[in-house]
Parts: structure tokens; C-alpha cells; sequence
């Protein structure tokens, strides 16, 4: 331990804008994970490799093709839609049908086989080299003293986009009015006339649109590679378990706590240390507040 | 006797034969470490099929609680020069403890909790495991010893053999105990929380101190197989895949290939897999992939695994051999999973053939 460097205000400084940097991106990973989870209550496992498959979308779209960056992620994030839907309509939604109540232990015991196959496909395919690019935006500015990458500027204000984007089209768009009805209780929304097998399949696709742009937008920071994905699946995780499973805002503030955590964490212990650290918030969360540190209530699920 | 009954024990005496048997008689290295994976594979399988397939735990932290057994027995005799025969003891009690500290935080939360809880603590044990270098030699490698000779026998890592057989009694022994503590009033207790924990609590069981014994259990057991195991491949490096996710997410494929809910379905699933994996091993690289494949195809077509299909056979056999099908076992009918809607085990034959 060493506080020494934590007298200094520029660094103090220097490590908040580092980690709020990191931790907008933990709050995008987590936030398609916590989507699917929060409608459909499953755990998807594959989040991770929906990831990895952004990566190589957008790697393929922007440097193979020379598409402009901000095409190229709104490429990977249709991709990964189609993919997401095509998935969840031939293997989850029969999974759901035939197994009734119980469906959730096997359904993300399916999206375990998911993510090995993709993991694996992408290794034979791709092979293991990393496919990346050296930046999304390039530049960079001194505000007295603190170094801001203009690439932590984009991905901050993508952040914001998003999460603004996502609010607005669960709050006033019909889709999104039928998907809230949905995770509150499916019955009552089927009988309302909502077809609860699409809301889940666009549910579905909607979350791992949400981590394929993702994937395209932090191809700079993550590069393709056919097992980045554990990485992130086990960030999304903490991130989604800390804000509460299923809450896509505290997703984000969650991810930007959990960035804060690490960037300090890094300035004062030695490294390594801190995933253990965060391994035990995690637990410590999951036991004294398992619907999230933010949430009102302590009852247990 | 019942067929059904003669079966299981047709069944038990072919899979011990092969068992015992195949390796000594193929005298070969390689046959030998493929029947030491199997084995191994079985036996994590159906600990976890033990807690997840009769009462619906989802323990996901089956490699760290296999890391923390290996690690503490390889600890003992690396520091303490203890014997590793202790050891195995030491990494079972070591497992229990952590067992027990993960159970008495999670088992009154629902089930998906237990599973991130437990992947979010062995996350935690590895993570220790590798940071703690000063003790463990981090990603270096910790070196373990060789068993000692015991009754004149060499448990050495040229005798492959004697390591199988030890292994094999290992097995033998959980085994014994899991199926004793199934069909015993405790396994009947379990399966009467899997299908209804409220109306087992209502009934006056203690439906947390049933789970805690299942697990506690579980995790002795595990920590023994991991201790085993150090033992068996002499170094340990505390990664994800010798103990992480990876680890976890295999036995987890060869459970459910087995079958839930039924232990011996997971020595098929075993069999069926590892057999797969040196198979293919000509198309190295796309084992893993079929490795996916095989999971997803076998939830979405057979959800009660390959025990189901087996069982379906047999109960196809014993209708042909008794004219009619007979009345279902209740013993397969309670280890057809938690409440599954899916399609049942025993195909209905018509009565007569149509003329």
C-alpha cells in the first residue's frame, strides 16, 4: 500500500478521469447483459462472445472494408441484432416453450454451449492473433495538468447516447411500453394482446445489439481476439450484480464505481490484488444486498 | 426381481468390468491417461449433478473449490512436508470449510444467486491463489510431490496404474456415498425440496440445514478429487483453465450430457465426451466446438441427457420382453430432473399391433 501518490491533487485528478473512462465502458458492457436479464431473466452466458463477435464485425467492416468507424459499429450492432434473433428464436424461445417455469437453469446452461461454440469457431477461424486498431478518435488534450484521449471523450458521450437512447425508447415507443409490461408480468401482457415470444426475441437481440456495438466502439481498448470475451463477461457480471441484476441505469453507475475502484486500486496496491478485492465486494454484495447496492429494499430474493 | 432392477445392476457390473479392466489389459500410457480423465470428469460430474440435479443448487464454483483442495494439499507437503495421503484429507476438509461458508451465505437465496455467488468466491480463491506468490509460486507452478509408496505399492507418476486404480477407489467410495445418501430418507428429503421447497418447509423439514448437508457434502468430496488431482499432474498453475470457469463449464457439459438427476448418467456423459475429445483429436481444433455443439444439441432434443436414452432403451427392451409396458418405476420417475414438462422417458407402445 502506498498513499503517497494520492497527496497529489493532479494525480487524484488524473485517476478519476481514468477510471470514470473505464468505467463508462464496464457500464456498457454490463448494460446488454442486465437488458436480457432484467425482461427475460436469463443469464446469458454468451454475452461475452457476442463481444468477441462485435470485435471481428467491426474489425472486418471498418479495416477490411474502410467503412467509417461510427458506420462500422452501427454495423456490428445490426449484426449482432440478426444474430442475437436468429439464436433466440431457434434454440432459447423452444427451450422456454417446452420446458415452462423451469426453463432458466437450462437456458443458461444453453448459452454456456453457445459460448463455447463461438469461442471456439472464432479460434479456427480467426486464429489466435489480435485483429485492432490503434485508436477510435485520434488526439488528445491537457486540462491543467490532467491528460483527456479525445477517444474517452467519444466513448463517454456514446455512454450518454445510449443510455438516453435506451430510456426514451422504453418510455415512449410501443415496443418498449410492450417490453416493460412484459418483464412485469408476462401473463397480464399476453392478455393485453402483446405477443410475448417476439417482446423476448426482440429483447434478445436488442441485448446483444447493445454489446455488438459495444464491442465495435471499444475495438481500440479490446482487440479482437477469439477469447476476449471471458473478460468481459466477467465485468458485465460485477457490473450487473452490483447495480442489481436486471437494473440497466444502475448497470451503468455500477460500472462507473467499479472503473473508480480499479483506477485507484491501481494507484495505491500492488497489482493483481484488486480482483480479489472486487471478487469479495461482489460476494459481499450478492449476500448483504443481492438486488443491488442501490436498491431500497434488503428483502432477499 | 424386477427388470428394470436386474438392469442397473447388468448395467453397474459392465461399466466396473470395463472399468477394471480395459486399462491393465491395454497396458498402454496414453489408454490408461484417458481412463484417469474419465474418471475424473465422472466423478466432478456427479458431485455437481448431486447439488444441481437433486435439489437445484448451481454450484458454479466447481474448479476453485477443486483448486482449493489441490492447492491445500499441495501447500501441506510443498511447506509442511505433510504426507499427500493426509493431504487428500486436508484438501477435503479445507473444500467442506469453504463449503460450508458459502452455504450458510447463499443457500437461503434463490438459484441464481447460488450460482454467482459461488463462480464470484472460486473467482476470488484463484485470484488469491495466483497473487499469493510468496507461498504458491503464482502462475510459476507449485511442484507436489508423489504419493508414498503405501502396502509395498508404487503410486509414483511412472506407475500410472496404481495411480488409476487409487483414483478408481476414490470413486468407488463417493460414489458409494452420494448413491447411499440419494436413496436413503436424506435423498428422498432432497427430492422433496427440488419438487417443492415450500411444501417441504411446510412439512417441518429444515429445508436450508438438507441443502447445507448436500453441499458440505459436495464440497468434501470435491476438495478431495481436486487434491487427487494436484497430485496426479504434479504442478499446479492456478489458471482458468485448469481451475476457472473452464473447468467448471466442463463438468457442467458432462452432467447434463449424463443426464440430471440420475449420478451414473454422468459416467455416460463422461465417456461420451472424453471419448469425443480423443476421437477428434485428428480435427484438434474443432473438439471444442462439437464440445458446444453437443451440449446445446442434447438440451434442445434430449433434456433428460444420455441416462434418459439409455433408460428409454431399457424400458423399450423390458416391454417387448414382458408383452406390455409396465408400470413406471418411481425411482425413474423422480430422476427425470426438477419438474421438467419435456417429453416422457418410457415411450408409450400401443397395446396391439395394428392388423
Amino acid at each position: 500500500m502506498n498513499f503517497e501518490l494520492l497527496t497529489y491533487p493532479v494525480v487524484v485528478a488524473q485517476f478519476f478521469v481514468d477510471g470514470l473512462g473505464r468505467g463508462v465502458m464496464y457500464g456498457l458492457m454490463g448494460m446488454g447483459l442486465a437488458l436480457i436479464f432484467g425482461i427475460m431473466g436469463l443469464i446469458n452466458f454468451a454475452h461475452g462472445a457476442f463481444f468477441m463477435v462485435g470485435t471481428y464485425l467491426m474489425y472486418f467492416v471498418a479495416v477490411q472494408l474502410g467503412v467509417p468507424f461510427p458506420i462500422a459499429i452501427i454495423a456490428a450492432a445490426v449484426g449482432l441484432f440478426c444474430i442475437g434473433a436468429v439464436l433466440e428464436r431457434t434454440l432459447i424461445s423452444p427451450l422456454r416453450k417446452r420446458m415452462g417455469e423451469n426453463w432458466l437453469v437450462d437456458g443458461y446452461v444453453m448459452t454456456i454451449g453457445l459460448l463455447i461454440m463461438l469461442e471456439n469457431l472464432a479460434l479456427i477461424v480467426m486464429g489466435p492473433r489480435d485483429h485492432g486498431i490503434a485508436r477510435l478518435v485520434e488526439g488528445r488534450t491537457m486540462i491543467s495538468g490532467i491528460i483527456v484521449t479525445y477517444e474517452r471523450v467519444v466513448v463517454f458521450v456514446v455512454a450518454i447516447l445510449v443510455v438516453l437512447g435506451l430510456a426514451a425508447f422504453m418510455r415512449y415507443t410501443n415496443i418498449g411500453r410492450a417490453i416493460r409490461a412484459t418483464s412485469e408480468h408476462p401473463d397480464a401482457a399476453m392478455a393485453m394482446g402483446i405477443d410475448i415470444r417476439k417482446i423476448y426475441t426482440i429483447t434478445f437481440a436488442l441485448g446483444s445489439a447493445l454489446i455488438g456495438g459495444v464491442g465495435g466502439l471499444l475495438l481500440s481498448t479490446y482487440p479482437a481476439f477469439p477469447t476476449i470475451g471471458s473478460d468481459v463477461l466477467l465485468k458485465s457480471f460485477i457490473v450487473v450484480i452490483v447495480g442489481g441484476l436486471g437494473n440497466v441505469w444502475a448497470a451503468m453507475v455500477a460500472g462507473i464505481l467499479l472503473g473508480l475502484i480499479e483506477s485507484y486500486a491501481q494507484g495505491i496496491a500492488a497489482s493483481g490484488w484488486q480482483n480479489s478485492i472486487i471478487a469479495a465486494v461482489v460476494v459481499a454484495v450478492l449476500v448483504f444486498r443481492p438486488a443491488g447496492l442501490f436498491s431500497k429494499s434488503v428483502s432477499r430474493p | 426381481m424386477k427388470i428394470s432392477s436386474l438392469w442397473g445392476y447388468l448395467g453397474a457390473g459392465l461399466a466396473l468390468l470395463v472399468l477394471l479392466l480395459v486399462p491393465p489389459l491395454a497396458d498402454n500410457h496414453y489408454i490408461t491417461a484417458v481412463f484417469v480423465s474419465v474418471l475424473l470428469f465422472f466423478i466432478l460430474a456427479a458431485l455437481f449433478d448431486f447439488m444441481l440435479g437433486y435439489l437445484n443448487i448451481f454450484n458454479f464454483g466447481m474448479g476453485g473449490f477443486m483448486a482449493l483442495g489441490a492447492y491445500t494439499s499441495g501447500l501441506l507437503t510443498h511447506h509442511f512436508g505433510i504426507s499427500p495421503w493426509i493431504g487428500l484429507l486436508a484438501g477435503g476438509c479445507s473444500t467442506l470449510l469453504l463449503g460450508l461458508f458459502a452455504g450458510v451465505i447463499t443457500l437461503r437465496l434463490r438459484g441464481i444467486y447460488i450460482g454467482l455467488t459461488t463462480l464470484f468466491l472460486a473467482e476470488f480463491v484463484l485470484f488469491a491463489l495466483s497473487n499469493l506468490r510468496e507461498y504458491t509460486r503464482g502462475a510459476a507452478g507449485l511442484q507436489v510431490s508423489t504419493f508414498p509408496d503405501l502396502f509395498g505399492i508404487s503410486f509414483g507418476r511412472g506407475d500410472p496404474l496404481s495411480l488409476y486404480y487409487l483414483l478408481f477407489v476414490i470413486c468407488v467410495v463417493i460414489y458409494a456415498s452420494l448413491h447411499f445418501l440419494v436413496r436413503s430418507r436424506v435423498g428422498l428429503v432432497f427430492k422433496a425440496i427440488r419438487d417443492d421447497q415450500l411444501g417441504t418447509s411446510v412439512l417441518g423439514f429444515n429445508v436450508v440445514r438438507y441443502k447445507l448437508l448436500n453441499f458440505a457434502v459436495a464440497s468434501f468430496f470435491t476438495g478431495v478429487v481436486g487434491a487427487f488431482y494436484g497430485n496426479y499432474i504434479g504442478i499446479l498453475v492456478p489458471t482458468t483453465q485448469e481451475f476457472g470457469i473452464s473447468r467448471t463449464t466442463e463438468i457442467l457439459t458432462i452432467a447434463y450430457v449424463g443426464g440430471r438427476g440420475t449420478l451414473w448418467g454422468s459416467l455416460l456423459g463422461a465417456f461420451a465426451l472424453i471419448g469425443l475429445q480423443e476421437g477428434f483429436r485428428v480435427i484438434d481444433e474443432w473438439r471444442l466446438v462439437l464440445y458446444g455443439a453437443f451440449l446445446v444439441f442434447v438440451l434442445m432434443v434430449f433434456p433428460q441427457g444420455l441416462a434418459g436414452a439409455v433408460k428409454q432403451l431399457a424400458g423399450w427392451v423390458e416391454a417387448r420382453f414382458t408383452g406390455s409396458a409396465q408400470q413406471e418405476d418411481p425411482e425413474q420417475k423422480a430422476s427425470t430432473g426438477p419438474a421438467q414438462d419435456g417429453p416422457e422417458v418410457t415411450p408409450k407402445l400401443p397395446d396391439r399391433k395394428v392388423p
